[in-house]
Protein backbone atom coordinates (compact mmCIF):
# COMPACT_ATOMS: atom_id res chain seq x y z
CA UNK A 1 0.00 0.00 0.00
CA UNK A 2 1.23 3.58 -0.93
CA UNK A 3 2.64 5.80 2.46
CA UNK A 4 0.23 8.57 3.08
CA UNK A 5 2.86 11.90 3.72
CA UNK A 6 2.34 13.81 6.47
CA UNK A 7 3.92 17.17 8.19
CA UNK A 8 4.21 18.43 11.11
CA UNK A 9 4.08 21.30 12.13
CA UNK A 10 4.45 21.80 16.06
CA UNK A 11 7.49 24.34 17.68
CA UNK A 12 7.89 21.75 20.50
CA UNK A 13 10.52 19.39 19.42
CA UNK A 14 9.28 16.59 22.14
CA UNK A 15 5.66 16.42 20.25
CA UNK A 16 7.04 16.39 17.00
CA UNK A 17 9.42 13.47 18.11
CA UNK A 18 6.27 11.89 19.77
CA UNK A 19 4.09 12.22 16.81
CA UNK A 20 6.90 10.68 14.00
CA UNK A 21 7.60 7.49 16.74
CA UNK A 22 3.93 7.10 16.68
CA UNK A 23 3.23 7.67 12.84
CA UNK A 24 6.01 5.39 12.26
CA UNK A 25 4.50 2.31 12.36
CA UNK A 26 1.91 3.42 10.41
CA UNK A 27 1.18 3.79 6.94
CA UNK A 28 1.58 7.58 7.22
CA UNK A 29 5.37 8.78 6.46
CA UNK A 30 6.50 12.12 7.99
CA UNK A 31 8.10 13.80 4.90
CA UNK A 32 8.44 17.09 6.88
CA UNK A 33 8.47 19.05 10.12
CA UNK A 34 7.96 22.50 10.92
CA UNK A 35 8.44 24.65 13.68
CA UNK A 36 7.02 27.38 12.77
CA UNK A 37 4.35 28.75 10.43
CA UNK A 38 6.95 30.52 7.94
CA UNK A 39 8.77 27.34 7.88
CA UNK A 40 5.75 25.42 7.31
CA UNK A 41 4.77 27.05 4.45
CA UNK A 42 7.69 26.82 3.12
CA UNK A 43 8.07 22.97 3.75
CA UNK A 44 4.46 22.81 2.25
CA UNK A 45 4.95 23.88 -1.03
CA UNK A 46 8.34 21.56 -1.32
CA UNK A 47 7.14 18.37 -0.14
CA UNK A 48 3.19 18.63 -0.53
CA UNK A 49 1.90 15.89 2.37
CA UNK A 50 -1.55 15.04 2.07
CA UNK A 51 -2.30 15.65 5.88
CA UNK A 52 -0.56 18.28 8.13
CA UNK A 53 -0.48 18.36 12.06
CA UNK A 54 -1.01 21.73 13.18
CA UNK A 55 -0.05 22.97 16.75
CA UNK A 56 -2.23 26.05 18.13
CA UNK A 57 0.53 27.51 19.29
CA UNK A 58 3.15 29.09 16.95
CA UNK A 59 5.77 31.16 17.38
CA UNK A 60 5.25 33.84 14.53
CA UNK A 61 1.16 32.94 14.25
CA UNK A 62 -1.76 30.68 15.49
CA UNK A 63 -2.26 27.31 14.27
CA UNK A 64 -5.41 28.87 12.44
CA UNK A 65 -3.40 31.48 10.68
CA UNK A 66 -0.91 29.11 9.60
CA UNK A 67 -4.23 26.44 8.36
CA UNK A 68 -5.36 29.40 6.39
CA UNK A 69 -2.18 29.89 4.31
CA UNK A 70 -1.52 26.14 3.66
CA UNK A 71 -5.46 25.72 3.20
CA UNK A 72 -4.56 28.43 0.53
CA UNK A 73 -2.06 26.72 -1.46
CA UNK A 74 -4.02 23.57 -1.79
CA UNK A 75 -7.27 23.05 -0.85
CA UNK A 76 -7.70 19.37 -0.77
CA UNK A 77 -4.99 19.13 2.44
CA UNK A 78 -6.45 17.79 5.37
CA UNK A 79 -5.16 19.90 8.26
CA UNK A 80 -5.78 18.14 11.97
CA UNK A 81 -5.56 20.63 14.71
CA UNK A 82 -4.02 19.39 17.65
CA UNK A 83 -4.20 21.71 20.85
CA UNK A 84 -4.36 21.34 24.77
CA UNK A 85 -7.66 23.26 24.01
CA UNK A 86 -10.48 21.84 22.32
CA UNK A 87 -13.90 24.43 22.23
CA UNK A 88 -16.74 25.67 19.93
CA UNK A 89 -15.14 28.74 19.50
CA UNK A 90 -11.48 27.41 18.02
CA UNK A 91 -13.51 24.92 15.99
CA UNK A 92 -15.74 27.34 14.84
CA UNK A 93 -12.81 29.51 13.71
CA UNK A 94 -10.71 26.40 12.41
CA UNK A 95 -13.31 24.66 10.28
CA UNK A 96 -13.51 28.42 8.17
CA UNK A 97 -9.65 28.43 7.80
CA UNK A 98 -10.10 24.75 6.52
CA UNK A 99 -9.31 22.38 8.78
CA UNK A 100 -10.59 19.02 9.03
CA UNK A 101 -10.79 17.74 12.67
CA UNK A 102 -9.80 18.22 16.10
CA UNK A 103 -7.97 16.69 18.69
CA UNK A 104 -6.73 17.20 22.32
CA UNK A 105 -3.57 16.90 23.82
CA UNK A 106 -2.24 14.36 25.09
CA UNK A 107 -2.50 12.54 22.12
CA UNK A 108 -4.46 8.76 22.10
CA UNK A 109 -2.84 6.95 19.39
CA UNK A 110 -5.85 5.23 18.14
CA UNK A 111 -7.52 8.36 17.85
CA UNK A 112 -4.93 9.78 15.81
CA UNK A 113 -4.50 6.48 13.59
CA UNK A 114 -7.98 6.61 12.78
CA UNK A 115 -8.75 10.33 12.58
CA UNK A 116 -6.22 10.71 10.07
CA UNK A 117 -7.19 6.91 8.10
CA UNK A 118 -10.75 8.60 8.36
CA UNK A 119 -9.45 11.91 6.72
CA UNK A 120 -7.66 9.76 3.59
CA UNK A 121 -9.90 7.04 3.13
CA UNK A 122 -10.18 7.95 -0.35
CA UNK A 123 -6.33 7.56 -0.27
CA UNK A 124 -5.75 4.65 1.98
CA UNK A 125 -8.92 3.03 1.02
CA UNK A 126 -11.74 2.36 2.71
CA UNK A 127 -11.56 -1.55 3.33
CA UNK A 128 -8.26 -0.80 5.06
CA UNK A 129 -10.14 2.00 7.16
CA UNK A 130 -12.76 -0.57 7.91
CA UNK A 131 -10.52 -3.12 8.75
CA UNK A 132 -8.50 -1.55 11.16
CA UNK A 133 -11.42 0.77 12.58
CA UNK A 134 -13.74 -1.81 12.76
CA UNK A 135 -13.13 -5.12 12.27
CA UNK A 136 -9.97 -5.82 14.54
CA UNK A 137 -11.72 -4.38 17.80
CA UNK A 138 -14.69 -6.85 16.83
CA UNK A 139 -11.73 -9.62 16.36
CA UNK A 140 -10.08 -8.46 19.43
CA UNK A 141 -13.41 -8.28 21.31
CA UNK A 142 -14.00 -12.12 19.78
CA UNK A 143 -10.85 -13.36 21.21
CA UNK A 144 -11.53 -11.79 24.79
CA UNK A 145 -14.71 -12.97 24.95
CA UNK A 146 -14.40 -16.91 23.88
CA UNK A 147 -11.22 -17.17 26.05
CA UNK A 148 -13.69 -16.41 29.28
CA UNK A 149 -16.25 -18.30 28.27
CA UNK A 150 -14.72 -21.42 26.94
CA UNK A 151 -11.34 -21.42 28.28
CA UNK A 152 -9.53 -21.39 24.57
CA UNK A 153 -7.39 -18.67 23.66
CA UNK A 154 -7.16 -18.12 19.73
CA UNK A 155 -6.02 -15.47 17.59
CA UNK A 156 -9.21 -14.97 15.08
CA UNK A 157 -7.97 -14.46 11.43
CA UNK A 158 -9.80 -11.60 9.71
CA UNK A 159 -10.21 -12.01 5.75
CA UNK A 160 -12.14 -9.50 3.49
CA UNK A 161 -15.28 -11.93 2.69
CA UNK A 162 -15.55 -11.17 -1.37
CA UNK A 163 -18.52 -14.15 -1.72
CA UNK A 164 -21.37 -11.82 -1.35
CA UNK A 165 -23.17 -14.18 0.85
CA UNK A 166 -22.54 -16.15 3.67
CA UNK A 167 -24.10 -20.68 4.13
CA UNK A 168 -25.00 -21.28 7.43
CA UNK A 169 -26.04 -25.00 8.75
CA UNK A 170 -27.72 -24.27 12.15
CA UNK A 171 -27.83 -21.02 13.95
CA UNK A 172 -27.02 -17.54 13.29
CA UNK A 173 -27.55 -14.42 14.85
CA UNK A 174 -27.60 -11.48 12.90
CA UNK A 175 -27.12 -7.91 14.83
CA UNK A 176 -27.63 -4.45 13.83
CA UNK A 177 -25.03 -1.78 13.83
CA UNK A 178 -26.73 1.80 13.52
CA UNK A 179 -24.87 4.98 13.79
CA UNK A 180 -21.91 5.57 11.50
CA UNK A 181 -20.67 3.48 10.06
CA UNK A 182 -24.37 1.45 9.32
CA UNK A 183 -23.66 -2.20 9.01
CA UNK A 184 -24.61 -5.54 10.91
CA UNK A 185 -22.44 -9.00 12.05
CA UNK A 186 -23.74 -12.42 11.59
CA UNK A 187 -22.31 -15.00 14.74
CA UNK A 188 -22.14 -18.34 13.58
CA UNK A 189 -20.46 -21.74 13.94
CA UNK A 190 -19.53 -24.84 13.06
CA UNK A 191 -22.10 -27.58 14.27
CA UNK A 192 -20.12 -29.14 17.00
CA UNK A 193 -18.90 -25.90 18.18
CA UNK A 194 -22.07 -24.49 18.89
CA UNK A 195 -23.21 -27.81 20.38
CA UNK A 196 -19.93 -27.61 22.58
CA UNK A 197 -20.30 -23.89 23.42
CA UNK A 198 -23.85 -24.08 24.17
CA UNK A 199 -23.08 -27.18 26.97
CA UNK A 200 -20.28 -25.05 28.19
CA UNK A 201 -22.47 -21.88 28.60
CA UNK A 202 -25.79 -24.05 29.92
CA UNK A 203 -22.98 -26.04 32.08
CA UNK A 204 -24.19 -29.23 31.03
CA UNK A 205 -21.96 -32.23 30.37
CA UNK A 206 -20.13 -33.26 27.14
CA UNK A 207 -23.01 -36.26 26.41
CA UNK A 208 -25.70 -33.90 26.76
CA UNK A 209 -27.96 -33.02 24.37
CA UNK A 210 -28.66 -29.98 22.94
CA UNK A 211 -31.73 -28.84 21.36
CA UNK A 212 -32.22 -26.23 18.67
CA UNK A 213 -33.82 -23.64 21.34
CA UNK A 214 -30.38 -24.08 23.28
CA UNK A 215 -27.97 -23.27 20.44
CA UNK A 216 -29.99 -19.93 19.77
CA UNK A 217 -29.87 -19.16 23.13
CA UNK A 218 -26.24 -19.35 23.26
CA UNK A 219 -24.73 -18.30 20.31
CA UNK A 220 -27.74 -15.01 20.82
CA UNK A 221 -25.84 -14.27 24.13
CA UNK A 222 -22.50 -14.85 22.53
CA UNK A 223 -23.73 -12.27 19.39
CA UNK A 224 -25.07 -9.87 22.23
CA UNK A 225 -21.73 -10.13 24.27
CA UNK A 226 -18.90 -10.00 21.35
CA UNK A 227 -20.96 -7.45 19.35
CA UNK A 228 -21.55 -4.98 22.37
CA UNK A 229 -17.65 -5.72 23.67
CA UNK A 230 -16.74 -4.72 19.97
CA UNK A 231 -18.90 -1.78 19.89
CA UNK A 232 -17.40 -0.26 23.17
CA UNK A 233 -13.73 -0.69 22.04
CA UNK A 234 -14.87 1.35 18.45
CA UNK A 235 -16.73 3.99 20.72
CA UNK A 236 -13.95 4.07 22.98
CA UNK A 237 -11.99 5.57 19.96
CA UNK A 238 -14.58 7.61 17.98
CA UNK A 239 -16.40 9.25 20.84
CA UNK A 240 -18.20 11.80 18.53
CA UNK A 241 -19.50 9.06 16.57
CA UNK A 242 -21.39 6.41 18.46
CA UNK A 243 -22.30 3.21 17.06
CA UNK A 244 -25.14 1.23 18.44
CA UNK A 245 -26.74 -2.01 18.74
CA UNK A 246 -29.81 -3.39 17.92
CA UNK A 247 -31.15 -6.36 19.02
CA UNK A 248 -30.65 -10.16 17.78
CA UNK A 249 -32.39 -11.24 15.29
CA UNK A 250 -31.57 -15.65 14.88
CA UNK A 251 -32.08 -17.79 12.34
CA UNK A 252 -32.19 -21.36 12.70
CA UNK A 253 -32.40 -24.13 10.14
CA UNK A 254 -30.07 -25.90 7.39
CA UNK A 255 -28.70 -24.72 4.33
CA UNK A 256 -29.79 -21.13 4.60
CA UNK A 257 -27.93 -18.18 2.42
CA UNK A 258 -27.64 -15.15 3.94
CA UNK A 259 -26.90 -12.60 1.33
CA UNK A 260 -25.00 -9.37 1.87
CA UNK A 261 -25.91 -7.19 -0.82
CA UNK A 262 -23.69 -3.65 -1.20
CA UNK A 263 -21.89 -4.58 2.37
CA UNK A 264 -18.25 -4.61 2.67
CA UNK A 265 -17.55 -6.93 4.70
CA UNK A 266 -15.17 -9.50 6.75
CA UNK A 267 -15.04 -12.99 7.91
CA UNK A 268 -13.05 -13.19 11.21
CA UNK A 269 -12.85 -16.83 11.97
CA UNK A 270 -11.68 -18.32 15.52
CA UNK A 271 -10.58 -21.86 15.31
CA UNK A 272 -11.28 -23.89 18.34
CA UNK A 273 -10.72 -27.18 19.10
CA UNK A 274 -14.48 -28.09 18.67
CA UNK A 275 -14.32 -26.62 15.26
CA UNK A 276 -14.82 -22.61 13.80
CA UNK A 277 -16.76 -19.84 15.23
CA UNK A 278 -17.23 -17.05 12.80
CA UNK A 279 -18.65 -13.76 12.69
CA UNK A 280 -19.26 -11.97 9.61
CA UNK A 281 -19.39 -8.11 9.86
CA UNK A 282 -20.27 -5.81 6.77
CA UNK A 283 -20.33 -2.13 6.39
CA UNK A 284 -22.62 -0.33 3.63
CA UNK A 285 -20.32 1.27 1.98
CA UNK A 286 -20.12 4.97 -0.09
CA UNK A 287 -20.86 7.22 2.74
CA UNK B 1 -46.15 -5.10 23.03
CA UNK B 2 -47.80 -1.72 22.30
CA UNK B 3 -50.13 -2.20 19.38
CA UNK B 4 -50.00 1.32 18.01
CA UNK B 5 -46.04 0.75 17.19
CA UNK B 6 -47.48 -1.49 14.31
CA UNK B 7 -48.90 0.91 12.79
CA UNK B 8 -46.04 3.16 11.44
CA UNK B 9 -45.12 -0.03 9.83
CA UNK B 10 -48.18 -0.44 8.16
CA UNK B 11 -48.99 2.56 7.16
CA UNK B 12 -45.03 3.07 5.58
CA UNK B 13 -46.18 -0.13 3.49
CA UNK B 14 -49.06 1.84 2.20
CA UNK B 15 -47.40 4.57 1.66
CA UNK B 16 -44.07 3.56 0.00
CA UNK B 17 -45.33 0.37 -1.97
CA UNK B 18 -47.33 2.63 -4.74
CA UNK B 19 -44.39 4.66 -5.40
CA UNK B 20 -42.14 1.59 -6.35
CA UNK B 21 -44.69 0.74 -9.09
CA UNK B 22 -47.12 -1.52 -6.92
CA UNK B 23 -51.05 -1.20 -6.89
CA UNK B 24 -52.16 -0.16 -3.63
CA UNK B 25 -52.03 -3.17 -0.79
CA UNK B 26 -54.33 -4.33 1.28
CA UNK B 27 -54.39 -5.49 4.64
CA UNK B 28 -54.97 -9.53 4.84
CA UNK B 29 -54.62 -10.22 8.43
CA UNK B 30 -52.94 -9.54 11.62
CA UNK B 31 -51.75 -12.35 14.32
CA UNK B 32 -49.70 -12.51 17.62
CA UNK B 33 -46.12 -14.68 17.28
CA UNK B 34 -44.59 -16.38 19.78
CA UNK B 35 -40.58 -16.32 19.10
CA UNK B 36 -40.39 -17.69 16.52
CA UNK B 37 -41.56 -17.58 13.09
CA UNK B 38 -41.22 -19.67 10.22
CA UNK B 39 -39.51 -18.00 7.01
CA UNK B 40 -42.03 -18.54 3.74
CA UNK B 41 -38.42 -18.91 1.63
CA UNK B 42 -36.98 -15.02 1.78
CA UNK B 43 -36.71 -13.47 4.92
CA UNK B 44 -35.45 -9.83 5.23
CA UNK B 45 -34.35 -8.52 8.98
CA UNK B 46 -33.86 -5.00 9.70
CA UNK B 47 -32.80 -4.12 13.07
CA UNK B 48 -33.47 -0.48 14.78
CA UNK B 49 -32.49 1.05 18.05
CA UNK B 50 -31.95 4.37 20.28
CA UNK B 51 -35.64 5.67 21.70
CA UNK B 52 -36.94 2.05 20.89
CA UNK B 53 -35.34 -0.68 19.81
CA UNK B 54 -36.23 -3.92 17.68
CA UNK B 55 -36.50 -5.93 14.62
CA UNK B 56 -38.39 -5.98 11.97
CA UNK B 57 -38.72 -8.72 9.76
CA UNK B 58 -40.60 -8.96 5.90
CA UNK B 59 -41.06 -12.84 5.22
CA UNK B 60 -42.09 -13.94 1.65
CA UNK B 61 -41.58 -17.03 -0.59
CA UNK B 62 -39.19 -16.94 -3.19
CA UNK B 63 -42.44 -16.12 -6.24
CA UNK B 64 -43.68 -13.46 -4.38
CA UNK B 65 -39.73 -11.78 -3.83
CA UNK B 66 -39.27 -12.74 -7.30
CA UNK B 67 -42.68 -10.98 -8.49
CA UNK B 68 -41.32 -7.79 -6.16
CA UNK B 69 -38.58 -7.58 -7.63
CA UNK B 70 -39.70 -8.06 -11.11
CA UNK B 71 -42.08 -5.16 -10.54
CA UNK B 72 -39.35 -2.87 -8.99
CA UNK B 73 -37.08 -3.21 -12.00
CA UNK B 74 -40.02 -2.03 -14.11
CA UNK B 75 -41.34 -5.16 -15.20
CA UNK B 76 -38.19 -6.44 -16.13
CA UNK B 77 -38.81 -10.34 -15.96
CA UNK B 78 -37.02 -12.21 -12.81
CA UNK B 79 -36.26 -15.78 -13.77
CA UNK B 80 -34.32 -17.04 -10.65
CA UNK B 81 -34.04 -15.55 -7.02
CA UNK B 82 -30.09 -14.16 -8.01
CA UNK B 83 -28.18 -11.15 -6.62
CA UNK B 84 -30.05 -8.33 -8.66
CA UNK B 85 -33.31 -9.53 -7.36
CA UNK B 86 -32.12 -10.00 -4.15
CA UNK B 87 -30.72 -6.49 -4.05
CA UNK B 88 -34.21 -4.97 -4.86
CA UNK B 89 -35.99 -6.75 -1.93
CA UNK B 90 -33.14 -5.50 0.12
CA UNK B 91 -33.91 -1.91 -0.77
CA UNK B 92 -37.18 -2.14 -0.61
CA UNK B 93 -37.11 -3.47 3.28
CA UNK B 94 -34.84 -0.66 3.73
CA UNK B 95 -37.30 2.17 2.08
CA UNK B 96 -40.12 0.68 4.25
CA UNK B 97 -37.95 0.42 7.63
CA UNK B 98 -36.74 4.23 6.75
CA UNK B 99 -40.34 5.42 6.43
CA UNK B 100 -41.50 3.39 8.99
CA UNK B 101 -38.60 5.41 11.40
CA UNK B 102 -40.06 8.69 9.89
CA UNK B 103 -43.57 7.70 11.19
CA UNK B 104 -42.23 6.51 14.31
CA UNK B 105 -40.58 9.88 14.64
CA UNK B 106 -43.77 11.87 14.48
CA UNK B 107 -45.05 9.96 17.26
CA UNK B 108 -41.94 11.23 19.61
CA UNK B 109 -40.01 7.95 19.29
CA UNK B 110 -36.49 8.50 17.40
CA UNK B 111 -34.81 5.19 15.66
CA UNK B 112 -31.95 4.43 13.97
CA UNK B 113 -31.99 1.22 11.64
CA UNK B 114 -29.42 -1.12 10.25
CA UNK B 115 -28.57 -2.29 6.83
CA UNK B 116 -31.13 -5.19 5.66
CA UNK B 117 -30.14 -8.89 6.32
CA UNK B 118 -31.85 -10.95 3.76
CA UNK B 119 -31.56 -15.33 3.97
CA UNK B 120 -33.03 -17.34 1.41
CA UNK B 121 -33.76 -21.18 2.40
CA UNK B 122 -35.88 -23.61 1.87
CA UNK B 123 -36.54 -24.58 5.55
CA UNK B 124 -35.84 -22.26 8.57
CA UNK B 125 -37.48 -20.45 11.44
CA UNK B 126 -36.77 -16.65 12.74
CA UNK B 127 -36.50 -15.56 16.07
CA UNK B 128 -36.72 -12.02 16.61
CA UNK B 129 -37.94 -11.50 20.45
CA UNK B 130 -38.02 -13.63 23.44
CA UNK B 131 -41.36 -12.68 23.93
CA UNK B 132 -45.10 -12.61 21.81
CA UNK B 133 -44.63 -10.42 19.28
CA UNK B 134 -47.82 -8.86 16.24
CA UNK B 135 -47.27 -9.99 12.72
CA UNK B 136 -49.59 -8.73 9.68
CA UNK B 137 -50.38 -9.83 6.57
CA UNK B 138 -50.10 -7.82 3.77
CA UNK B 139 -51.27 -8.33 0.33
CA UNK B 140 -49.62 -7.19 -3.08
CA UNK B 141 -51.76 -7.88 -5.97
CA UNK B 142 -51.92 -11.49 -4.52
CA UNK B 143 -48.93 -12.34 -2.87
CA UNK B 144 -48.98 -12.19 0.61
CA UNK B 145 -45.83 -10.44 2.07
CA UNK B 146 -45.95 -11.37 6.23
CA UNK B 147 -44.15 -8.40 8.41
CA UNK B 148 -43.32 -9.25 12.34
CA UNK B 149 -42.48 -6.52 13.90
CA UNK B 150 -40.41 -7.05 17.82
CA UNK B 151 -39.98 -3.84 20.08
CA UNK B 152 -38.02 -4.54 23.15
Amino acid sequence: MEKVKVMIVDDSRVSCAMLEGILSKTNFEVCATAKNCAEAVEQFKRSRPTVVTMDMNLPDADGIECSRLIHGIDPHVKIVMISAMKDAKLMLQGRAAGISSFLQKPINTNELIDTMMILCQQKVGTIAVYRESYVVPFAKAMQQSLFQLLGVDCEPRIDLDETGFLEVDGVAVIVGLTGYPLGRLIVYMDKEAMAHFTRTMLNESADADVSDAEACDAVEEAANIIGGRGVSRINDIFKDKEIRVTPPGTICGTEIRIANPKLTSFKITAATPWGNIYMNVGFAGGE
Amino acid sequence: MDAKLVNPFIDAFMTVLPQIGFQEPTRAAMNVKDKMTQSLGVTIIVGFTKQIRGNVVYNMSEDTAKYIASTMMMGMPVESFDEMAQSAVSEMSNMLTANAATNLAAMGLEVDISTPSLSVGSEFQVKISNEKYLTVTMDVSGHPVEIDIAVQ
